[in-house]
């Protein structure tokens, strides 16, 4: 494998864009999430900061620096201070194997006086492209409930002790379901790759012989119900409403983080925000042909690879759009209802979603 | 390339410290996690020996002990919690009954 | 240039190395001393994610994303589950007598140490010539269905096997203290 100066500034680079790019994920969904609130209820929500209330986010995380830092007499301190940053972790590496453009050939060329990319390389707009992304992306998830457990139980109040129990439960749950409907996926692409579940996905194949549709996951039949369980869980592990028992504050005050005040309470909004853009990324990775624009064949240059990360750009706004317009209009679920559903319903639905893609692929329809 | 020696001597330093908590603490569910420790440690030496002969087959052990872990995991935690209910304590002193 | 970055990487590969292998031996004994059984869940977490990255520095990456999904992932959560369910973090622990104390702390040091010489002393194992594979889960998973059909099958049986006894232990446990409530609260 190559591996010189070149590859470090360049994965440097990538870190540092994606980071920002996730880092301002929070504010503007903020913003999307209060204005469009107010669009489905029918009021005007925030308008007075900037047009059309842009400048909230700012003035909302200029209010969190500024408010006083309490930690509660009965906290177990370090952990108490430590669990924001549990919580932010995989909500910020997770992305790091999820493919957000297509691959372009950098041209030899001279710069500062030495040769760059001798002979040309292939730029992969992804951090780390390894040969188990989806098991990582699962294993840092599943890292995020001690996030949540370690705030609850070092509290020392028993709502937050017990929204961090409902929390935990709910999503060591509905991690199963969501697993088993990406192996589905991941059987029709035969590889853990991301980037290769992305390549399976480009290209067309033809309705009735004749109308070409591009060959998302999500137009092939037998990933229908792989497609739903993974939306369903995905809100579910990410603690969105309907499933939002974790903080449901008509129960529970605010669930884990009651305690939490200024920038520790801030960390683990962003943290819910940046988990739930992940979480889009990945929907739209393993269903919606990630970057891949349809109809249009991508040229492996820098305007391709432009136009294929707006496309990826696009479709993870979609989808964090359907996230906000979900949770504004579905009522919030009953708690016993929701884990009935989780093993009962989705568990079944993603066992049998394997066997019929296994069959699929049997008949090599897929 | 790290030698290989200095992952079997981390794996044998944390294998000596899960030993080390098995004999001291009376807590059941410490010496519970003491007992992960020596397996992770073990687990660590067949993935050590696996890279050095370029083989397979240790990797392919430490997914079983993983499974197996799991299943002993679950089954050992409802003994503690059949016992806490039964005794109101975890302390493996007091497990002291074949029957109760 | 090249050798520079060769360099670099394998630099990085030892400072990686020992950073982790701390924070494994560090947590690992915070698990076996701390009093608090939460903070000791915890740790031994952290410890569980630092032997994860081992992996990964002996090429063996789905082990490593499988160590954290089934370790840290499950086992782990499981053991938190139960110390907060059970309140135990409230229980003083008692005391083990002095000598146990002092041979448990003995022979496990003693046990390290001979480990440790005989590792280093014997080190005939760098002598062979170092192997580069990187597995994938495509091999492991023709290994296990080709060679290793029947252990899996019989694992898989045993995982069953674990649910109903796990699901048996904790659930007559409840049912009986129903049944002798009365009994305990004498």
């Amino acid at each position: 494998m190559a591996f010189d100066t070149t590859d470090v500034i360049l994965s440097l680079i990538k870190i540092v864009v994606v980071l920002l790019a996730l880092l301002n994920v929070t504010p503007i969904m903020v913003w999307v999430e209060r204005r469009g609130s107010a669009l489905i209820q029918d009021r005007p929500g925030p308008n007075r900061v900037g047009p059309l209330g842009l400048f909230q986010s700012i003035a909302d995380a200029l209010k969190f620096i500024l408010k006083e830092d309490i930690i509660p007499a009965g906290a177990h301190k370090w952990i108490y201070t430590l669990a924001p940053a549990f919580g932010l972790l995989p909500a910020l590496t997770t992305i790091a194997v999820v493919p957000w453009g297509r691959p372009f050939l950098l041209e030899e060329r001279e710069m500062f006086g030495r040769v760059l990319f001798a002979g040309g390389r292939w730029f992969e707009p992804v951090i780390a492209n390894v040969n188990v992304g989806i098991l990582i992306v699962f294993a840092l998830a599943s890292l995020g409930v001690y996030g949540i457990v370690a705030a609850g139980w070092a509290s020392n109040n028993k709502f937050s002790m017990f929204g961090a129990i409902r929390a935990s439960a709910q999503m060591i749950s509905y991690e199963l379901s969501l697993a088993l409907s990406a192996i589905s996926v991941l059987l029709a692409a035969g590889s853990l790759r991301l980037t290769d579940v992305v390549w399976q996905q480009t290209g067309y194949f033809r309705l009735f012989d004749a109308i070409p549709v591009p060959a998302w996951n999500v137009f092939s039949p037998g990933m229908w119900l792989a497609f739903v369980v993974f939306v369903v869980s995905a809100f579910a592990e990410t603690n969105r409403l309907p499933f939002d028992f974790a903080e449901a504050e008509a129960e529970l005050v605010a669930g884990y983080h009651t305690e939490y005040s200024s920038m520790k309470f801030a960390l683990f909004f962003m943290a819910e925000y940046m988990a739930m853009a992940t979480m889009a990324a990945l929907i739209v990775t393993l269903f919606l042909g990630g970057w891949d624009i349809p109809y249009y064949d991508e040229p492996a240059t820098f305007l391709g690879f432009l136009l294929s990360v707006v496309a990826f750009v696009v479709k993870v706004a979609c989808i964090l759009f359907v996230f906000v317009w979900v949770r504004w209009t579905i009522p919030r679920l009953k708690y016993d209802i929701l884990m009935r559903l989780g093993w009962k319903v989705f568990l079944p639905l993603a066992f049998i979603n394997i066997l019929i893609v296994a069959v699929f692929i049997a008949l090599r329809w897929l | 390339m790290i030698p290989i020696e200095w992952f079997l001597i981390l794996s044998a330093i944390l294998f000596a410290i899960g030993v080390c908590g098995v004999l001291t603490r009376k807590n059941g569910i410490t010496i519970f996690m003491s007992i992960e420790l020596m397996i992770n440690a073990v687990n660590l030496t067949f993935v050590a020996y696996a890279k050095q002969f370029g083989q397979l087959h240790g990797q392919i052990f430490v997914f079983f002990i993983m499974a197996i872990a799991a299943a002993e995991a679950a089954v050992g935690l409802a003994i503690f919690i059949s016992l806490f209910h039964h005794r109101q304590t975890i302390d493996v002193d007091e497990a002291n009954l074949m029957h109760w | 240039m090249l050798s520079v970055a060769q360099g670099f990487r394998k630099m990085l590969e030892f400072i990686v190395f020992f950073f982790f292998a701390a924070v494994a031996v560090v947590f690992a004994l915070v698990v076996i001393l701390h009093r608090n059984a939460v903070v000791g869940a915890l740790s031994l977490v952290a410890s569980l994610f630092a032997l994860a990255v081992m992996y990964v520095l002996l090429d063996a990456t789905f082990l490593a994303a499988l160590q954290v999904i089934v370790y840290a992932g499950a086992i782990m959560v499981l053991f938190l589950f139960v110390i907060m369910l059970l309140n135990l973090q409230h229980i003083a622990e008692s005391n083990t007598r002095p000598i146990q104390q002092f041979l448990g702390y003995f022979t496990s040091a003693a046990f390290a140490a001979a480990m440790i010489y005989y590792i280093s002393k014997y080190a005939v194992l760098s002598a062979l010539p170092p192997s580069r594979f990187n597995t994938t889960a495509r091999m492991i998973g023709e290994r296990l269905f080709e060679a290793y059909i029947f252990p899996f099958e019989m694992v898989s049986i045993l995982l069953l096997a674990a649910i109903v006894g796990a699901l048996l232990l904790s659930g007559r446990a409840a049912g009986h203290r129903a049944e002798t409530g009365e009994e305990l609260s004498q």
